[in-house]
């Protein structure tokens, strides 16, 4: 188990004519990722998706919050000692075509790291090959095809799958799959994405799902649960199938909304919402963080930032979910499937 | 009316453009024939490899080495056989008569140069009169598209995110007002709003100003949008191509029904998604004779291995399968 707490980080830009800017990169973040668990994080570019994925898995420092990993601190740990608990989290690229050295075979690949755990573990040099042949085929690949190949010579598909099973070689805890579908093949993705949900079925693996794509998080597993990230402040949050079928934050509807309509076999949402104007990370951060670009945004959201929680607003029922809006209410926004 | 204000048709006859690798000549694209409509958007989809840039390349008659356009024709009304334009005829036409945006058009600019620098070039290479005109054209179009466009204009490539240099990649394509559009995947790499905003603008400068445009994309989703017909690309064939409602709605070829099958959903049974076996082909690997698709095709006949599919039209739709007389909808339970 993992957790988060009011976790802030800001970068420091060279700014072009407006000199020095600050990118409040995450404002106050609360996370939690269980054992065997599925997070998607889903925001818009620069919303502080990466970022974050990033600092779980220990490969970014944060200006304030604390991180607790197995109910021990980090914030009480030296660098050294923390290098164990950020071990068992391991990222997984986003681009199979570059992530993988491409001078070296799959064999080359996967037995550097599998050496380095055989000495952790005190387990035999033997144990090192069979290790490999096993992970590959645990992530769906022949191992007799795959190891003596190059990357160049493998599909996006099956690469991805080789860098998952890297990921895997120090037998994380969590995998951070940051945008680990975008790049391969529609006709591939689910491959993938089944894979992700398999992992933590069979080995009790959480992963931490980051994507554009919204529908994707659906696909990695039961009792998903969906955090919308806005300008580094978490939005809405709880179940993905509650947030995707009945999302109460305007922010949400929005991204909900410009997701393409497959015509012929959908139609559009009814009650789609659209942004009043482009996002600009230099808007006043007074008041609501979405009020400039929100239809529905009153005095009080300019003057006043919401909290994260259940409340149902004026008039208004408490929600399932939690979300940061004074004005939260459902609205049929997603594609509806038609008669073919 | 004039005979430039109305939509060019194009036709793309019997063409097929090879590329020399170490196993000799192969066909990355072979024998495609493909009209888009006047004043239609038409949409490429297909998988990584499947012959979907070179295809947008030849449209300008700009394969280059190792590559070559073995043959056939590409027909666009007022300018005759593409290919057979050369020299200075063949660099007015890039541009001014065919607009385009390259994939990985992001990469394409001139990083020393700011992006108005660069406009103001291209305008003088097309000897465009009122480059005052051609600046104000150029922030208007950047402004539709969310962006400050005198503030682009000063940028450099490197001060710019990549998705504002796809938008300046649009606006390139579309500033010197060409009447043929090439758009090869001009949102990868944004996300859904900003995706959104792009496909919409795309639509509406296209009807404004009755352009015959050409969206080529892995990602159905973004086409489906925007695209009125869709023409399905697997291994350099065409093999399906229609009105997209129908192509999307009641696809006729294997591939096009295993490629929507495994178009993760908002809505709906997770389970009736599922990925579509084996693994796209390469150069190397495409069979050399019977149909491309065998190898993953669910409906494969003995006549398959050995006899390519030739192309049919079955209800207002081209389809390229031994197997599309008998039509199997995608029987998804939602939709039923
Ligand atoms: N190393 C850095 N230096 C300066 N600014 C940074 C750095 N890394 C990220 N940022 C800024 O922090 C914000 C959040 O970036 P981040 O990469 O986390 O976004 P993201 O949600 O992953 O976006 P995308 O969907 O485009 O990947 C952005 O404004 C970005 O420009
Ligand atoms: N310069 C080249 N030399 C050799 N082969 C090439 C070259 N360019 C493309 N090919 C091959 O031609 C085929 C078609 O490539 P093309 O770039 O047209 O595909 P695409 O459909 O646009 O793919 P993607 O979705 O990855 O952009 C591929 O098998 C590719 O490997
Ligand atoms: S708080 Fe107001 S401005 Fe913010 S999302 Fe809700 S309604 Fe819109
Ligand atoms: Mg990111
Ligand atoms: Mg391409």
């Amino acid at each position: 188990m993992i957790t988060g707490t009011a976790i802030t980080k800001t970068f420091k830009q060279r700014g072009n004519v407006l000199g020095k800017r600050e990118v409040p990169a995450l404002r106050g973040v609360d996370f939690a990722i269980k054992k065997g668990g599925a997070v998607s994080f889903i925001g818009e570019s620069g919303c502080g998706k990466t970022t974050l994925g990033r600092i779980i898995a220990g490969l970014e420092t944060y200006d304030s919050g604390e991180i607790v990993i197995d109910d021990v601190a980090m914030s009480g740990l030296s660098h050294r000692h923390r290098q164990p608990y950020f071990r068992r989290i391991q990222l997984i690229h986003q681009d199979p075509y570059s992530a993988l050295n491409p001078t070296r075979t799959i064999h080359q690949t996967l037995e550097a790291p599998l050496r380095l755990r055989a000495r952790q573990t005190g387990r035999p040099r033997s144990w090192v090959d069979a290790r490999a042949e096993e992970l590959l085929s645990l992530v769906g690949i022949d191992p007799g095809y795959v190891l003596p190949r190059y990357p160049h010579q493998l599909s996006g598909g099956m690469r991805q799958r080789v860098v998952i099973a890297r990921a895997l070689t120090m037998d994380p805890e969590v995998l951070v799959a940051d945008e680990a579908v975008s790049m391969i093949d529609v006709s591939l993705r689910l491959g993938i994405l089944g894979l992700l949900r398999d992992l933590r079925e069979r080995l009790g693996v959480s992963v931490l799902f980051i994507t554009h794509d919204i529908a994707t998080a659906r696909y990695i597993g039961d009792e998903g649960e969906l955090y919308v990230i806005y300008r580094g402040q978490v939005v809405e949050r709880g179940s993905t199938e509650t947030i995707i079928a009945d999302p109460v934050h305007p922010y949400t509807q929005s991204l909900l909304s410009a997701i393409p309509v497959l015509h012929g076999l959908e139609r559009p949402g009814a009650e789609q919402v659209v942004p009043t104007e482009a996002l600009d990370e230099a808007q006043a951060d007074e008041g609501c963080l979405f009020t400039r670009r929100c239809p529905f945004s009153t005095a009080r959201c300019e003057a006043e930032r919401p909290v994260l929680g259940h409340d149902g607003g004026e008039g208004g029922e408490d929600t399932e979910q939690l979300h940061a809006c004074f004005h939260p209410r459902s609205r049929s926004v997603i594609p509806q499937g038609v008669r073919a | 009316m004039s005979r430039d204000s109305a939509a060019p048709e194009v036709r793309i006859r019997d063409l097929t453009v090879v590329y020399n690798t170490p196993a000799g000549e192969l066909p990355a694209v072979s024998h495609v024939s493909l009209t888009l409509t006047p004043g239609t958007i038409t949409g490429v989809v297909g998988e990584s490899g499947s012959g979907k840039s070179t295809l947008a390349l030849s449209l300008l008659n700009a394969v280059q080495p190792p590559g070559r356009i073995a043959e056939g024709s590409v027909e666009i009304d007022g300018l005759g056989d593409v290919l057979r334009l050369d020299g200075e005829d063949l660099r007015r036409t890039r541009g001014r008569k065919v607009g385009y945006v390259f994939q990985a058009a992001q990469n394409s600019l001139n990083p020393l140069k700011t992006i108005g620098k660069q406009l103001l070039d291209l305008g003088r290479s097309h000897d465009v009169e009122d480059l005052r005109a051609l600046v104000a054209d150029a922030k208007a179009l950047l402004s539709r598209m969310g962006l400050d466009g005198a503030r682009v204009l000063d940028s450099h490539q490197h001060e710019l995110s990549g998705g504002m240099r796809q938008r300046v990649g649009i606006m390139l394509a579309l500033v010197l007002n060409a009447q043929v559009v090439v758009l090869d995947e001009p949102t990868t790499a944004l996300d859904m709003i900003t995706q959104a905003t792009i496909l919409r603008i795309i639509r509406e400068v296209h009807e404004e100003r009755a352009l015959t445009t050409l969206v080529i994309t892995h990602d159905v989703g973004a086409v489906a949008e925007v695209a009125d017909d869709l023409a399905v690309m697997y291994g350099g064939r065409v093999v399906e191509h229609g009105p997209i409602a129908e192509v999307l709605g009641a696809p006729r070829h294997p591939y096009t029904q295993g490629l929507i099958r495994a178009i993760p959903r908002l809505s709906g049974d997770i389970s009736l998604a599922r990925a579509l076996p084996g693994r796209p082909p390469t150069l190397g690997t495409l069979p050399a004779a019977g149909c491309v698709f065998r190898e993953r095709c669910e409906k494969r006949m003995e006549i398959c291995e050995t006899v390519e599919p030739a192309t049919a039209t079955y209800d207002g739709r081209s389809v390229a399968c031994h197997a599309a007389g008998r039509p199997a909808p995608v029987k998804r339970r939602e939709y039923a």
